[in-house]
């Protein structure tokens, strides 16, 4: 036994520690991955048994409009969330300066973080309210009326995508303080005896040490913005007439609402598709990151 | 005109003194090495100098040119950081002629200024690689590149070797005494390795607790160290001290008595404020001392048993036990008294010795630490 144990435990030990990660993962990740192509390949209410239809549920997305509205709506919401590293950067940078207060100012950008992201999608939704939302307060204090926002169909995703950016911003934020604390302090000494200074300084000696902590930033507002839902949910349901609805919210929509299970597993393969190319490029990244690093 | 002038800077931290009151004049072309313990203050005087820290009181003049409120980049300084801090996304072409870029000069003399630094160092083949592709001697002669390319009027150096093996510690130090010699530059350079300062100094500035305690070539302060403090911090092995205590003093000298030792009676003593019953401190160094047969005529003696030895070659250092002589300060730990003997030694360990010095190679101290006995010659090979 102790023989066998001897001989064994230098793969042993390593895989029992890896092994409930292991289990979960392919139970919650793989397993439900692959049951969701599978299920995309029937027919099927959620309840009853499910009809193979092959490619069927497919074909009908490459037809259904639905489809490229919410398509058309997860690209605006990756574009506008692309505003959210730059802006956290910046306001990291601000707030990072030794100036008296900057700790309190430090701690109000970081409150949507702790907010659920329902609470912030309310809380938007009274802002957008055109009776008494403080958006018709800034309307009516120069004589003007608010538009509905979120009942027009032009406008709707900007809303909702806008709300979303918020605790982005306040998430990339503390992504880029963290990375200006770690700052090296002898490259910033070199540098300012070579001269830089201000935005030459920011340019050529504080953001090349930040692009690790960047790339980061960018990655995962990517993939946040890709996933968007809840803040859909909670301030439109998909609405008006599905104007700014998204794939993720399309998938819950057809599963729950209209008991298509197959036709919705088929939304979440493609949404999934689309997600694994911006993992891949984050995957990528990561482990090219490491091996410099090594 | 000084190259680097030093007037009454002082500099604090929250609740410590990091400097007191310095004041330091380097001549043009100059090499000083600044040398100390570690929180001694020789790295923030470094970089007072730079302007990377500022002062709270006192001027610093680079040049004739009063720069204390100057930013680092206006300073005509160029710095060689101990982590030797590159741009780690630029490469080696890019580091070297980065202040000089900063510094909005045209494309032209920033590619001549850096291929100059690169033949200098011997990096020409490392022009387009980046730190991370380096080995640690190169990274630290980018370093240097970097610092020379922007042809500053004063070098600053901050512990540039701590990081290099051995071997190349020794192959870079050569190297910085002959581009000192080739740029002419003054160079300050900050070292807690008295080898190093030993070696490369012009004249060396021994701190300690944020003050100046010595300022002199090499071979004077080892000669002629002005307190306790640089007897025992110049010299390995350290100094041997002993404690002792003045019996008589008067005008033509001190007669001091310490435990296990017959009574020395030392000449030419300055003996301002010192008077007879004075605790006192005997010094000295590894080197003066000798193994004394029975029935030798030299002076004080004292027999004890070896503790160790040293065999470094050429050399042999022996760690006797020093009762009962009370040591202190001593680096081979109390209650072990070190002799550097010139040849190769065959005492063994545990055998009985009797060790004496000469009292003219006998440094005295004072109770303030001051250097008592006269000036001795500066040794001459």
């Amino acid at each position: 036994m102790s023989r066998l144990w001897r001989r064994n435990r230098h793969w042993v030990t390593p895989a029992l520690f890896l092994l409930p990660g292991l289990i979960l993962f392919g139970t919650v990740i793989l397993a439900a991955s692959i049951e969701t192509v599978w299920i995309s390949l029937h027919d099927w209410d959620g309840i009853g048994a499910k009809t193979w239809v092959g490619l069927a549920n497919y074909i009908e997305l490459a037809d259904d409009p639905q489809f490229y509205v919410s398509l058309k709506n997860n690209v605006i919401w990756l574009l506008i969330f692309m505003l959210a590293p730059p802006i956290g950067l910046a306001l990291a940078l601000i707030v990072n300066q030794q100036i008296r207060g900057m700790r309190i100012l430090k701690s109000l950008f970081f409150v949507p973080l702790v907010l659920a992201t329902v609470t912030v999608g309310v809380v938007f939704g009274w802002v957008y309210d055109p009776n008494f939302g403080l958006l018709q307060l800034l309307f009516g204090a120069f004589g003007g009326t608010a538009p509905a926002l979120l009942s027009d169909e032009t406008f709707v995703t900007f809303a909702v995508a806008a709300a979303g950016l918020w605790p982005q911003i306040a998430f990339c934020m503390i992504l880029f303080l963290a990375g200006l604390n770690s700052l090296n302090d002898d490259l910033i000494a070199a540098g300012r005896v070579d001269g830089a200074r201000g935005w030459r300084m920011l340019r050529h000696v504080v953001l090349p040490q930040l692009s690790q902590v960047g790339f980061i930033a960018i990655a995962v507002t990517v993939i946040g913005a890709l996933r968007s839902f809840d803040m859909i949910a909670v301030m439109t349901s998909g609405g008006p007439y599905g104007s700014c609805t998204v794939l993720a919210y399309q998938m819950y929509q057809e599963s729950i609402f209209s008991y298509r299970f197959g036709y919705g597993a088929a939304i979440a393969t493609v949404l999934f598709v689309i997600m694994i190319v911006f993992i891949a490029w984050y995957l990528n990244g990561l482990i090219k990151a490491e091996r410099s690093n090594a | 005109m000084s190259s680097v002038e030093l007037r009454k800077v002082d500099k604090h931290y929250a609740g410590y003194h990091a400097l007191k009151t310095v004041d330091l004049k380097i001549e043009k072309g100059e090499f000083v090495v600044m040398v100390g313990p570690s929180g001694c203050g020789k790295s923030t005087l470094l970089k007072t100098i730079a302007g990377l820290e500022t002062i709270n009181s006192g001027q610093i003049v680079i040049n004739g040119r009063d720069v204390t409120r100057e930013e680092p980049g206006d300073r005509g300084i160029a710095m060689v950081f101990q982590s030797y801090a590159l741009y780690p996304h630029m490469t080696v072409a890019e580091n070297m002629g980065f202040g000089l870029r900063m510094a909005n000069r045209p494309k032209a003399e920033i590619d001549a200024a850096v291929k100059r630094a690169a033949q200098i160092l011997r990096l020409e083949e490392q022009l387009g690689k980046r730190p991370k592709q380096l080995s640690g001697g190169q990274r630290q002669r980018v370093a240097i590149g970097r610092a020379i390319t922007r042809s500053p009027e004063v070098f600053l150096f901050d512990e540039p070797l701590s990081n290099l093996d051995a071997a190349l510690r020794t192959q870079m130090r050569v190297e910085l005494s002959g581009l000192h010699t080739q740029l002419g530059s003054t160079m300050i350079y900050v070292t807690h390795d008295q080898v190093e300062a030993m070696t490369m100094a012009d004249r060396i500035v021994i701190l300690n607790k944020g003050r100046i305690e010595q300022i002199g070539s090499p071979l004077e302060l080892y000669a002629n160290p002005a307190n306790i403090f640089v007897a025992g911090f110049l010299g390995a092995p350290r100094m041997n001290f002993i404690e002792a205590k003045a019996v008589s003093v008067d005008a033509s000298g001190v007669s001091v008595a310490a435990a296990g030792l017959p009574a020395l009676s030392l000449g030419g003593i300055d003996v301002t404020g010192l008077s007879a019953g004075d605790a006192v401190t005997i010094g000295i160094r590894p080197e003066g001392l000798r193994v004394v047969e029975a029935g030798d005529g030299v002076m004080p003696v004292f027999s004890s048993q070896v503790r160790l030895v040293e065999q470094l070659g050429r050399d042999t250092v022996l760690y006797v036990d020093a009762s009962p002589l009370q040591t202190t300060n001593s680096d081979s730990g109390t209650g072990n008294f070190t002799l550097q003997l010139n040849k190769v030694s065959t005492v063994a360990v545990g055998a009985t010795l009797r060790a004496g010095f000469e009292t003219g190679d006998a440094y005295l101290f004072g109770p303030d630490g001051r250097t008592l006995t006269p000036r001795k010659p500066v040794a001459s090979t």
